[in-house]
């Protein structure tokens, strides 16, 4: 699937409530610290590839000005606006590019701070079929969704609880996580935290933040040529939009990350077993659980068994967002996504410091994005990565 | 003991936008008709109203068809936590009810009881008059024998 694409370089600002900074500004403290990190001169870099933005991307040239904005003179500029899955699927397709030769070495960049400056404009079915019944967004989505997985197979609460609190223990050790969200918790505080749309609590749920981060992909024979070599390359890759859609009613609890985690394991030569270290997308703490089944760690159904007779401590038998994941580390808006994805770099270099895994063979990376009417979520993605392959 | 769910029936809702090719749907909540899209060709309803088939990707075989609108409820939220104008009516009831041709719609259930609502539950409309002579459909216990 990938020959030649390699990650130099990672870098994330601290993931705060709300942001003095201008949002070219986060993505400016990225791209230094980027060029800071990776050696490359600013006029190397000829690609650009772009997550959402809430503040940003109503704008329809939103990679176009931020090009400009931040002075990259680009043979490839991309913006991905799958939601969640913007920052797995620029990276995917920043390394496209590189391996079809339409440019050499890109910049993939995520910049949000929707808690701050939010001009999402929508254009969906929400308007007329979700608002006029309260509808508040991914909660209540999540809320109907957990009722029904609970129809079905039922639903262990202190197992997602174990979830929140292995995720909250990795924020404790991220020092740019969210300020506000780095206390312990225990699985009570968990289930007793308030009801928003029952059974999702507010410990369940992500908490909208501000923040940036980005990579460095080229290919490997320049990252060689240069002396870097510490390298991070995707071996697979798989990516589902509206699963089910031809079909008015679905089983909501089996997700798109069923097509997409088979095809990113068939690309990598790996099974579930193989994963050494698993950072999913996690905007509520059922979407992790969901995740272990639909990728096949596990079988459909038996999540809540799973998590109960597995470590999932940056010490454990698999690894966990260990820098918090999103809803412990904070939500950089549509930037957040990158925030499980840079971890997973950081790992596979070796550099996760008080909270290195042991394991680095390689990492699985997920993306979720949108919430269609009355199913899932609009969008799964499945990526594996693996160090000096 | 039962506790009662708000209806939200008196929160003022913003006016409802709707698309060029839902305009039979509201123009039908006047006579509180509930008519959804039907594929005459693969024989299937839908919901919500799209520009095109979801079964074929051809327009043309769309048309719009009256259903009772009675159906059961496929899973449920009960809100705790909402935005204006919504805030401080909760708790409220969100549901995705199973019409019994076949779609999932999504609406408040109202006129019920907290411990009433689970999944399976029957259900049949409410329509709940607007300001421009439509109405915003949503469901109750139904209440009649089947």
């Amino acid at each position: 699937m990938f020959k030649t694409a390699a990650i130099v370089a990672y870098a994330e600002t601290k993931i705060v409530e709300k942001t003095d900074l201008d949002v070219w500004e986060l993505g400016a403290e990225v791209l230094e610290s980027l060029l800071d990190k990776s050696g490359f001169e600013k006029g190397e870099i000829d690609g650009l590839v772009l997550s959402g933005s809430m503040t940003g991307s109503g704008n329809p040239f939103w990679s176009q000005t931020t090009a400009d904005q931040l002075a990259l003179q680009v043979d490839f500029c991309n913006i991905v606006d799958l939601g969640g899955c913007g920052p797995t699927g620029a990276l995917v397709r920043a390394a496209m590019a590189i391996e079809m030769g339409l440019c050499t070495t890109a910049l993939c960049l995520f910049a949000d701070k929707q808690a701050s400056e939010n001009n999402q404009r929508m254009r969906h079915y929400q308007a007329e079929w979700a608002l006029p019944y309260g509808y508040l967004g991914p909660p209540y989505a999540f809320g109907l969704l957990s009722r029904r997985y609970e129809h079905q197979f039922g639903l262990d609460y202190r197992a997602l609880g174990k979830l929140a609190v292995t995720q909250r223990e990795h924020a404790l050790l991220n020092e740019l996580g969210c300020e506000k969200l780095r206390k312990p918790i225990t699985i009570e505080d968990y289930l007793n935290s308030r009801m928003i749309a029952e059974p999702i609590r507010l410990l369940d749920s992500v908490m909208v933040c501000d923040g940036a981060s980005g990579l460095i992909v080229t290919s490997r024979k320049t990252a060689e040529k240069r002396g870097l070599n510490k390298v991070v390359v995707p071996i697979g890759y798989g990516e589902r939009t509206t699963h089910g859609a031809g079909q008015n009613i679905v089983d909501i609890t089996e997700t798109g990350h069923l097509a997409a985690g088979q095809r990113a394991f068939a690309a990598a030569g790996l099974k579930p077993k193989d994963i050494a270290s698993f950072h999913p997308y996690d905007d509520f703490i059922i979407a992790i659980m969901m995740q272990l089944e639909m990728l096949g760690f596990c079988k459909h159904g038996q999540g809540c068994a799973f998590v109960n007779e597995t470590d999932f401590r940056y010490t454990g038998d698999l690894p966990l967002n260990t820098s918090g994941g999103q809803i412990s580390a904070g939500q950089a808006g549509l930037a957040g996504g990158g925030t499980n994805l840079i971890e997973a770099v950081r790992q596979l270099m070796g550099e996760g410091g008080k909270r290195q895994v042991k394991n680095t063979r390689n990492a699985l990376v997920t993306g979720i994005g949108g919430i269609p009417y009355g199913r899932n979520w609009n969008s799964s993605a499945a990526l594996i990565l693996t160090p000096n392959a | 003991m039962s506790t009662a769910v708000n209806d939200t029936l008196d929160v003022k809702r913003n006016p409802i936008p709707p698309r060029r090719y839902s305009k039979p749907f509201w123009e039908a909540t006047r006579q509180k008709k509930l008519v959804i899209q039907y594929d005459r060709k693969a024989g299937r309803y839908q919901f919500y109203p799209r520009a095109t088939s979801v079964a074929t990707g051809r327009r043309r075989d769309l048309e719009w068809r009256e259903v009772s609108g009675k159906g059961e409820v496929f899973s449920f939220t009960v809100a705790r936590r909402a935005r204006p104008p919504f805030e401080g009516h909760e708790p409220f009831v969100l549901a995705l009810v199973t019409l019994d041709e076949g779609v999932n719609v999504l609406a408040n259930l109202v006129h019920c009881t907290l411990e009433e609502v689970r999944i399976g539950l029957r259900v049949a409309p409410f329509w709940l008059p607007q300001p421009d002579g439509t109405h915003l459909l949503m469901f109750e216990p139904d209440r009649s024998k089947r």
